[in-house]
């Protein structure tokens, strides 16, 4: 639904007029006027209140009893007072009331100090309780999940966490069990809470009820300091808050960003901060010696590094999702300039042809992140919000539960949004273009079966706000037809419409700005002699065409499709260099230098959302040990090859990347900001180059490859990245429960067929490569088809090339 | 009226006696004479220098001098849980607390956490005392110690072991009523 207008009224509130925008609760209405209404259960991001706490009572002209203000809407001309006798007793009395079970053990709570019982207790009540009873004991502290305390003493039961879970996540497992005095906040039978976002209602909890495990006793607020950050773990790029305590980062909070995160974070972003201060990551600069990685000097390793001079125009570059624009830039010039090759990728999904890019990343037919929320539809495209970029799965049921958006699913894989879809498609793996192409011919009126007739229909005739949130992983040979629709729904120029791409990379759309693509220079130039993408770099390294590969913060053989050619290839190269943190297997197998790569806490530099948003990484703890920043390795690295940067400091790094990018042209690091900037808003987009308006191409489009047919017995394998598939998750101790294993996704009709029952061990069998994994029978697969996860630590399906697998048991 | 008419803000300056051979005698020995009544009449008191650091000055109760931690003496268990509160009374900043959490194997203190790290830089320290007044537990107070002296900076980092240990009482305690 487009956006909702709003008219303004006046109300008074203790005698003093405010102004307010109709259908505001009154709780916000007098926070807007500067005057402070004490609360616990309300939270406008958990939706509709509930009027739990009843701590915010007023006292309303005309209404014979005391209102709770979060759930009473204001109306033009109210008379509100909130400081008379009748409500601070009310307030009083709820105070006591709260704390009759409360246990005040405020000096061992980690909420101490920045509770808003404690803040209230002290502000609005009456400092003394009649209670003398015995309060109600609760087994504590005890685990609620691997990652949350919970101490049910503490708890007001404002049912903040349980609209989370209800509403919100939509996960459903927290409830209230029992009734009345003995209402307590649990799981339905007692498992543990495991769910993508779980915690954030240890951020919600208003008392220290719900605590973080890996937080706990770790520090006290006065002891902190915050500093905003940006999470790079996925494409999402929450907006968080860093909680710093002797340079060592504590916890990671949400820095609530209406227009990127909503105020949530998914686990990942929460808990994987511990992967910066262990014992795993990589600190100092490693060289190969003698067969195996050994500790060597800054300059020793620059030295080393100084051999890619001897390859000149054979040097591939790979740069990770984590990379900012300034290093992804820096990185292209010292390929391109430094090193004479044009042979630099960032993309995870297979080379896209630069016209192509260009019209797919017009500033016109960009939608943003709130797009999804007021759209009329938002159809999602080849691609797991919940996997690829967990706070997106959020701003799509906001969407859906709050104002009634239609969602259209197509995908081959069952997603998480299923349930909340006014409709599902599904096409086999390996057919995304095909599906386009049958969906831009329905669209067009044309012959096309009746599911993709049926999803062109809801397209058109819900309204024209369409948002298509497509991810990277759809493929290239799918991305004309793709244009083509975005052509035929009118996506392009109107507000509130558009494509919203999910890279596979979390700063995929940043690096491809900034040039770190084989056929297109910063800003989308293009350059003379395209290079080749990161397939064929391997291709050309197995084959002794590349003879040395420098890996930006990536690990082809985990990350990359064809582990098997990647291994080869890096076997093969006589030089290879890398930036990582953690030493992953083909960086332990090939690399010959490592220099120790920074962490998003530590990175000084600019990235940009998928929705043209930039946003400003700033440095929140010292660099450990011997790490340097990234930009200035770069620079160091160019130096020793014998070519000048001009780079002394990071923000001449940003500043050369300006100069490169017409449509960034103007932006200051200042305007960036800790909000960061849409540069598709802006009025320098027109520089975009490749013209305003995409245009969309012709008979290529239904050109669509169509997936073969199956030999007997095989399954079709589709591939996907989980959530928890990254090197940080596997070094975070408090998420090792979640390391994401390798499962096969199958339908219960082959389960059947092949005689495997769920969390059974099977092997999967492909041209004489086997992967073991446990069976998930799953009923959302199709028949036929079998889903194995990929960028994972082991059994890997990056190890399998053909579609089709034969799967048995072991 | 002359514009630099001062008005009522002119205070009277108060001046020496006038000059003159009484007044001068005065003021040459009379105020002298007052001193030194006061320095004869201590004499008769005889001399009060105390041959520190072989005596030591009496303390009184409540003087605030280096601070204790305490254990139950029933338990043996720490009193402190690692709240951090003295740390954040601390005008000085002077106490570093980092908290753990006590598991039935290993148990500290009496409450969930304890404090794995307590430490005071006593030369930070102002002896203020409010450390005392922010606890919650009455695990740390000031003791009667004065004489924290040392040949390094680092050694007046006082750790939670030494908090703890039983204090050499060197500092005599004024007794009651003296």
């Amino acid at each position: 639904m487009p956006r909702p207008e709003h008219k303004t009224i006046q109300l008074t509130i203790d005698g003093r007029e405010v102004t307010a925008r109709e259908g505001m609760m009154l709780l916000d209405a007098a926070k807007h006027g500067d005057i402070e209404i004490p609360y616990f259960c309300y939270q406008p991001k958990l939706g509709n209140p509930v009027g739990a706490c009843r701590m915010c009572l007023v006292e309303i002209e005309g209404i014979p009893k005391l209102q709770t203000s979060c759930s009473t809407p204001v109306k033009d001309g109210m008379v509100v007072h909130t400081e008379t006798d009748r409500v601070r007793h009310a307030q009083n009395a709820i105070v006591e009331f709260l704390l009759v079970n409360h246990p005040l053990d405020c000096p061992v709570c980690d909420k101490g100090g920045e509770c808003p019982l404690q803040d209230i207790t002290f502000g609005w009540g009456l400092g003394r309780s009649r209670f003398i009873e015995p309060k109600r004991h609760f087994v504590k502290p005890l685990a609620l999940s691997p990652l949350i305390a919970i101490d049910r003493e503490r708890c007001i039961l404002c049912y903040r966490c349980v609209r989370f879970s209800q509403e919100i996540s939509e996960d459903y497992q927290l409830v209230f069990a029992e009734r009345g005095a003995d209402t307590l906040v649990a799981t339905h039978d007692g498992h543990p809470y495991v769910a993508p976002f779980s915690g954030n209602i240890v951020e919600l909890c208003p008392v220290g009820a719900l605590t973080s495990r890996p937080y706990r006793f770790r520090a006290r607020p006065w002891d902190n300091e915050g500093a905003g950050g940006i999470c790079t773990l996925c494409p999402s790029q929450c907006n968080v808050e860093l909680t710093v305590r002797d340079e060592k980062v504590m916890r990671v909070l949400a820095r609530d960003h209406p227009e990127v995160d909503d105020g949530w974070l998914c686990d990942k972003g929460r808990f994987a901060y511990q992967s910066i201060h262990v014992d795993e990551r990589i600190t100092a600069p490693l060289a190969r010696d003698g067969g195996s990685l050994r500790e060597v000097s800054w300059e020793r390793a620059l030295e080393l590094a100084g051999g890619l001079a001897r390859h000149k125009g054979h040097v591939g570059a790979l740069v990770g999702g984590q990379a900012t624009n300034e290093e992804g830039f820096l990185l292209q010039r010292l390929l391109r300039e430094g090193l004479g090759s044009n042979d630099i990728d960032s993309r995870g999904g297979g080379p896209v042809d630069v016209e192509l890019a260009r019209a797919l990343a017009a500033p016109s037919l960009q939608a943003s992140v709130p797009d999804i929320e007021f759209a009329h539809t938002v159809l999602v495209l080849g691609c797991e919000p919940l996997d690829d970029a967990p706070i997106i799965d959020l701003w799509i049921r906001k969407g859906v539960r709050r104002r009634g958006v239609q969602l259209a699913v197509a995908s081959s894989r069952p997603s998480a949004l299923d349930v909340n879809a006014t409709f599902t498609v599904r096409y086999p793996p390996g057919a995304e273009a095909g599906f386009l192409a049958e969906l831009d011919a329905a669209l067009a009126g044309g012959d096309a079966p009746q599911d993709r007739r049926e999803l062109a229909s809801l397209l058109r005739e819900v309204g024209e706000d369409v948002v298509i949130l497509w991810g990277e992983r759809l493929g290239a040979q799918a991305l004309p037809a793709l244009l083509s629709i975005a052509g035929r729904l009118g996506l392009a120029d109107r507000p509130g419409a558009g494509l919203l791409e999910i890279p596979c990379g979390a700063n995929g759309r940043g690096l491809r700005e900034a040039g770190a693509v084989p056929d297109a220079g910063p800003g989308y130039r293009a350059v003379d002699a395209p290079g080749r993408g990161a397939a064929e770099i391997a291709g050309a390294a197995a084959d002794g065409d590349v003879h040395a590969l420098y890996l930006f913060q990536t690990d082809p053989v985990r990350e990359l499709p064809d582990r098997g050619l990647w291994e080869q290839a890096l076997h093969r190269a006589s030089l290879v260099v890398a930036h990582a943190s953690v030493l992953t297997e083909g960086l332990r197998e090939h690399a010959n230098v490592i220099f120790p790569a920074e962490s998003y806490a530590e990175k000084e530099g600019t990235i940009v959302h998928p929705d043209g948003r930039l946003q400003r990484l700033r440095q929140a703890i010292a660099h450990p040990e011997q790490v340097r920043a990234g930009w200035s390795v770069l620079v160091d690295v160019a130096r020793a090859v014998g070519q000048e940067m001009d780079v002394l400091t990071s923000s001449m790094a940003f500043a050369q990347l300006l100069a490169a990018v017409p449509f960034y042209e103007g932006l200051t690091l200042e305007a960036i900001g800790g909000r960061g900037l849409r540069w598709p808003a802006r009025e320098q987009a027109r520089a975009f180059p490749g013209g305003a308006r995409p245009q969309a191409p012709g008979s290529e489009a239904s050109d669509g490859r169509d997936a073969p047919a199956a030999s007997d017995g095989q399954l079709r394998l589709g591939t996907y990245r989980p959530i928890w598939a990254a090197p940080e998750v596997e070094i975070s101790p408090a998420l090792h429960f979640a390391v994401a294993e390798q499962q096969l996704e199958l339908s219960p009709r082959d389960a059947a067929r092949l005689g495997l029952g769920h969390g059974e061990t099977v092997v999967v069998a492909q041209n004489g490569k086997q992967l073991r994994a446990k069976a998930a029978v799953r009923t959302g697969v199709p028949p036929g088809t079998a889903f194995l996860a990929e960028g994972i630590a082991a059994q890997s399906a990056n190890a399998l090339t053909e579609p089709f697998v034969e799967v048995r048991k072991p | 009226m002359s514009p630099y008419d001062p008005g009522e803000d002119v205070i009277e300056v108060i001046r020496a006696p006038a000059p003159g051979p009484i007044r001068g005698a005065y003021r040459v020995f009379g105020e002298t004479l007052r001193g030194l009544k006061t320095t004869f009449a201590r004499i008769v008191e005889g001399p009060t220098t105390i041959q520190y650091p072989e005596e030591k000055t009496p303390v009184y109760p409540r003087f605030r001098g280096r601070h204790k931690l305490h254990r139950f003496e029933d338990t043996g268990l720490e009193k402190c849980v690692g709240c951090s509160l003295c740390a954040a009374a601390c005008p000085a900043d002077c106490i570093r607390v980092v908290a753990a959490e006590n598991t039935p194997e290993h148990r500290i203190s009496a409450g969930e956490r304890y404090a794995a790290v307590y430490e005071i830089n006593i030369s930070r320290c102002i002896f203020c005392g409010y450390c005392e007044v922010a606890c919650p537990f009455d695990a740390i107070t000031m003791g009667h110690d004065y004489e924290m002296s040392d040949y390094t900076r680092s050694d007046l980092i006082f750790t939670k072991e030494m908090l703890l240990a039983e204090p050499i009482e060197r500092t005599p305690l004024r007794a009651e009523g003296e």
